[in-house]
């Protein structure tokens, strides 16, 4: 009955470039379902909900919402909200310190009274019944910030359709888990079930395969742009999504490739790092070896704790238990950066502009700022060594800029990446660790930045680089380690370091505690 | 151009090198951009030199004298505004610190008999350890510096109408320190000579130190430069304590120059130092803060004042052309910075 559908999408395009990232995508929701859509890194899905919620507009194609229909060119963001769509992205979008019913009038309006006045009680009543219905355990002047994880994003669902009284809204939830810990998820999805047994449709998109298992009535299947599979009424087993994910059948053997469950790397002589039951934040015991010379990647959902590791690594966050040790040293947590610095380590951090940029400050000083006490001397700091060893890293590290008195707000993205990483290889560091090296990076720049890592490496420093485009660490890395809700999971190398592999490992909790045996 | 070499005294510390061009297109506009603000000094001292209602007095040795004399004080403690700024910290308190020092410098002689050399280490060290204070509020327990400093201002203008009783402290004050105060060198104040070699120094730091190098990249982005193994709070909070250092220098100066110390909170001299300090952003280094910038601002906003008092202009110009100076340099100097990190936003 294709009338009855809650929203369908048919023939979605969408090209970045010369990527296609989606190619003729279809999606349809039966109403009053759970419907999960699933797919790897690039299969097209985040695409597919950002055109949903307007942030891009199609190539071509339609989005059928309830009874309107529009082309998908013409599609925005408006239309999809007056047809009934509901939105609850990762980052809830919420106030913290204001109590729940602030969030709510915040987003849906105040009840005033003459004076434009705000009559509290009429809103904090309206509130209160909105809480009782969602089945959320607190009381309106709470302020967010206090509430639990699980409950802070059925607040933003409760939200997000609170305007309904009917259900025909469309409530689309993107990766509403991936923050939380497990018995939170398991809340919050139990809470989600629940509002489709009383008739809600529900879109979910996640990443971790049991919890969808266990929520979802349907299932479509992104690969390549397109709709690989649609699972109607189904009740799958984690290896059939994920040979639909990947293209291929599962071998559980193959999730095995390292013999040594353990790292190959332990207990040589030229270790440079070691993390042992190490414990921070969302880091729940890792282990971990890198040897000199060796690129080793690690690969995790987010909210696997791979930007914790190597902040923590790095000294930027105290761990709360384990050991690091740096050459053999064990590593404390004083003073940290600045130590391990010392020790020669020397950190990339993701987010460009809020952690590495010296954003108003030109090319040179900021290639300066990691070495600025060698140019100390008598007479000051020599701004002509400065200057031509800035000229030189430029050439080297093939920074494209107008000159190294550019300032480095004006450098396109790659070129920035590529300053902040000649300021970390010129200190020639034992331990290089790179937090997502080619984010919003062009393809010319990332070639050279692999470069010069490959460089670095040949030269004994050894490499720890997380991403989130599996391509990059098969061609980057030796070995990949596979993180899972804060664990070291699964080690693959050699030729077991495939996409697909990785993708697999990464979804599965299953596998990798097969691989563990 | 020979008032440039009288007037323009203090900024023979410049290195030219310090400057950043743009860009190789944006050289010529760079170098207009670096020497507006000693251009507009240059063309506003020519202007009161040659206008026949100023013409007569203002180009003199006296009037310049009388003039760099008094601007000393204000320049002093726009070199120690300065310091904070670098990194992105106000601190407001700098003119009731130096307020504070005054007030007990003159105490310690009037009352307790004390002698030149204690009363003056007493000042400049309070100084210091009140900057200590701010910057221990400011890093430690992160409070807002605008709020902080604001919070310590108030304080301090209480805590000397309490010592001073509100009374002006005039007796007692040491001969010696008087004379520093109005004696000449080389046809130039003393004081002006002390403000030389402060500036010196806080250039040096500034430009040719490891130290004041992460001030300006704390600046720039705190966050990164926490990540470059800066300790951006102890650097923070010692460029409060030299601020407050330099503020209690202002204050021994202040007692010097005037002869007493009287039941004043600062403000009428931070605010002109504020001023300067943002001018100086405008130019040598557009959008950053800097030594030489803030002498040549210290010295455009005070030029003009006197030009303007000796055209016959009443009292109130003086106040209005601060404000006007202070609002047309902020303006300026935001527009800069948005100018530079144009590709960023």
């Amino acid at each position: 009955m294709p009338a009855a559908a809650a929203v369908r999408l048919t023939g979605l395009t969408r090209s970045f470039g010369a990527t296609r990232a989606l190619d003729g995508a279809d999606l349809t929701l039966r109403p009053g379902t759970v419907h999960a859509l699933l797919g790897g890194n690039g299969s097209g899905k985040s695409t597919a909900i950002k055109i949903l919620a307007g942030a891009y507009l199609a190539d071509g194609g339609t989005i059928e919402v309830g009874a309107s229909v529009f082309e998908a060119t013409g599609y925005t963001a408006r239309l999809g909200r007056d047809a009934g769509l509901r939105f609850v992205h990762q980052d809830l979008g919420l106030f913290g310190e204001l109590s729940i019913a602030e969030n709510f009038a915040l987003d849906h309006g105040w009840p005033t009274a003459a004076g434009a006045r705000i009559r509290w009680s009429v809103l904090r009543a309206r509130v209160a019944a909105l809480l009782e219905r969602y089945e959320i355990d607190a009381s309106p002047d709470a302020p967010v910030g206090e509430l639990r994880p699980a409950q802070r994003t059925m607040v933003a669902i409760a939200r997000a359709v609170q305007d309904d009284e009917g259900v025909d809204r469309v409530l689309i939830l993107d990766e509403p888990t991936a923050a939380l810990p497990q018995h939170e998820s398991e809340l919050l999805l139990r809470s989600v079930r629940r509002r489709a047994d009383l008739g809600q449709t529900v879109l979910i998109v996640s990443h971790r395969m049991q919890e969808v298992l266990s929520v979802a009535d349907d299932y479509t299947i992104f690969r390549d742009g397109r709709t690989v599979a649609r699972l109607v009424d189904a009740t799958p087993t984690e290896d059939e999504l994920i040979s639909h994910m990947t293209g291929r059948a599962v071998s559980r053997a193959g999730a095995c490739d390292t013999p040594d469950a353990a790292d190959p790397a332990r207990d040589t002589p030229d270790l440079v790092l070691e993390v042992r039951e190490l414990v921070s934040g969302p880091l729940a015991g890792v282990d971990l070896s890198v040897r000199a010379g060796e690129v080793v990647g690690i690969a995790g959902l987010v909210g696997s704790g791979r930007t914790s590791l190597l902040k923590t690594i790095f000294g930027q966050h105290a761990p709360a238990a384990g050991v690091i040790r740096i050459a053999g040293r064990e590593q404390g947590s004083r003073d940290a950066v600045g130590r391990r610095m010392a020790e020669g380590v020397a950190y990339l951090p993701e987010d460009r502009l809020g952690e590495a940029a010296l954003n108003g400050l030109t090319v040179v000083e900021n290639l300066s700022a990691s070495v600025l006490r060698s140019f100390w001397g008598l007479w000051g700091m020599s701004r002509r060594a400065e200057r031509d060893q800035a000229g030189g890293l430029v050439g080297r590290f093939k920074i494209k800029t107008a000159s190294i008195d550019a300032v480095f707000g004006a450098l396109s993205g790659g070129n920035q990446q590529k300053v902040i990483l000649a300021r970390w290889l010129r200190r020639r560091p034992r331990l290089l660790l790179l937090d997502e090296p080619t984010q919003g990076v062009d393809v010319m720049s990332r070639r050279d930045i692999y470069a010069a890592i490959r460089d670095a490496a040949a030269q004994g420093c050894a490499v720890l680089v997380t991403s989130s485009d599996f391509v990059e660490l098969c061609t980057l890395c030796d070995r990949v380690v596979v993180l899972q809700k804060g664990r070291t999971a699964a080690q693959v190398a050699g030729a077991a370091l495939t996409v697909d592999h990785l993708t697999a490992l990464t979804q599965s909790a299953v596998l990798i505690e097969g691989a563990n045996l | 151009m020979n008032q440039v070499s009288t007037a323009g005294a203090p900024p023979a510390v410049a290195e030219p090198g310090d400057a950043t061009p743009a860009g190789r297109h944006g050289r010529l506009r760079g170098l207009a951009e670096r020497n507006a603000l000693l251009a507009l000094l240059i063309v506003i001292g020519g202007f009161f030199s040659v206008y026949p209602g100023s013409a007569e007095m203002f180009f003199t040795p006296e009037n310049l004298s009388v003039l760099l004399g008094n601007q000393a004080v204000v320049a002093l403690l726009a070199l120690a505004v300065l310091l904070p700024l670098v990194s992105n910290y106000f601190d407001f308190s700098l003119g009731a610190i130096a307020a504070t020092s005054t007030v007990l410098s003159a105490g310690l002689m009037s009352r307790n008999g004390a002698p030149l050399w204690l009363a003056i280490l007493a000042g400049v060290l309070l100084g210091g350890a009140i900057g200590f204070v701010n910057g221990l509020l400011v890093t430690r327990f992160r409070l807002n510096s605008f709020v902080a400093t604001l919070g310590m201002a108030t304080l301090l203008g209480g805590v000397v109408q309490w010592y001073t009783g509100g009374q002006t402290i005039i007796t007692g004050i040491s001969d010696g320190l008087i004379d520093f105060g109005s004696a000449t060198w080389l046809g130039l104040p003393r004081v002006v000579y002390v403000v030389v070699v402060v500036a010196a120094v806080l250039w040096y730091v500034l430009v040719h130190t490891p130290f004041g190098r992460t001030l300006y990249a704390i600046g720039a982005n705190p966050r990164s430069a926490k990540l470059l193994g800066i300790p951006a709070d102890r650097n923070v909070h010692l460029s409060f304590v030299l601020a407050g250092l330099i503020a209690g220098v202002v204050g021994v100066l202040q007692l010097a120059r005037t002869g007493g110390a009287t039941a004043d909170s600062g403000t009428s001299i931070l605010f002109p130092a504020l001023a300067a300090a943002f001018l100086g952003a405008t130019a040598v280094r557009p959008g950053f803060f800097n030594v030489v910038g803030t002498l040549i601002g210290v010295l455009l906003v005070s030029v003009s004042v006197s030009g303007l008092t000796l055209a016959g202009a009443s009292a109130w110009v003086s106040p209005v052309f601060n404000g006007a100076a202070l609002l047309v340099a902020v303006g300026l100097s935001s527009y800069l910075g948005r100018h530079r990190g144009v590709a960023a936003q």
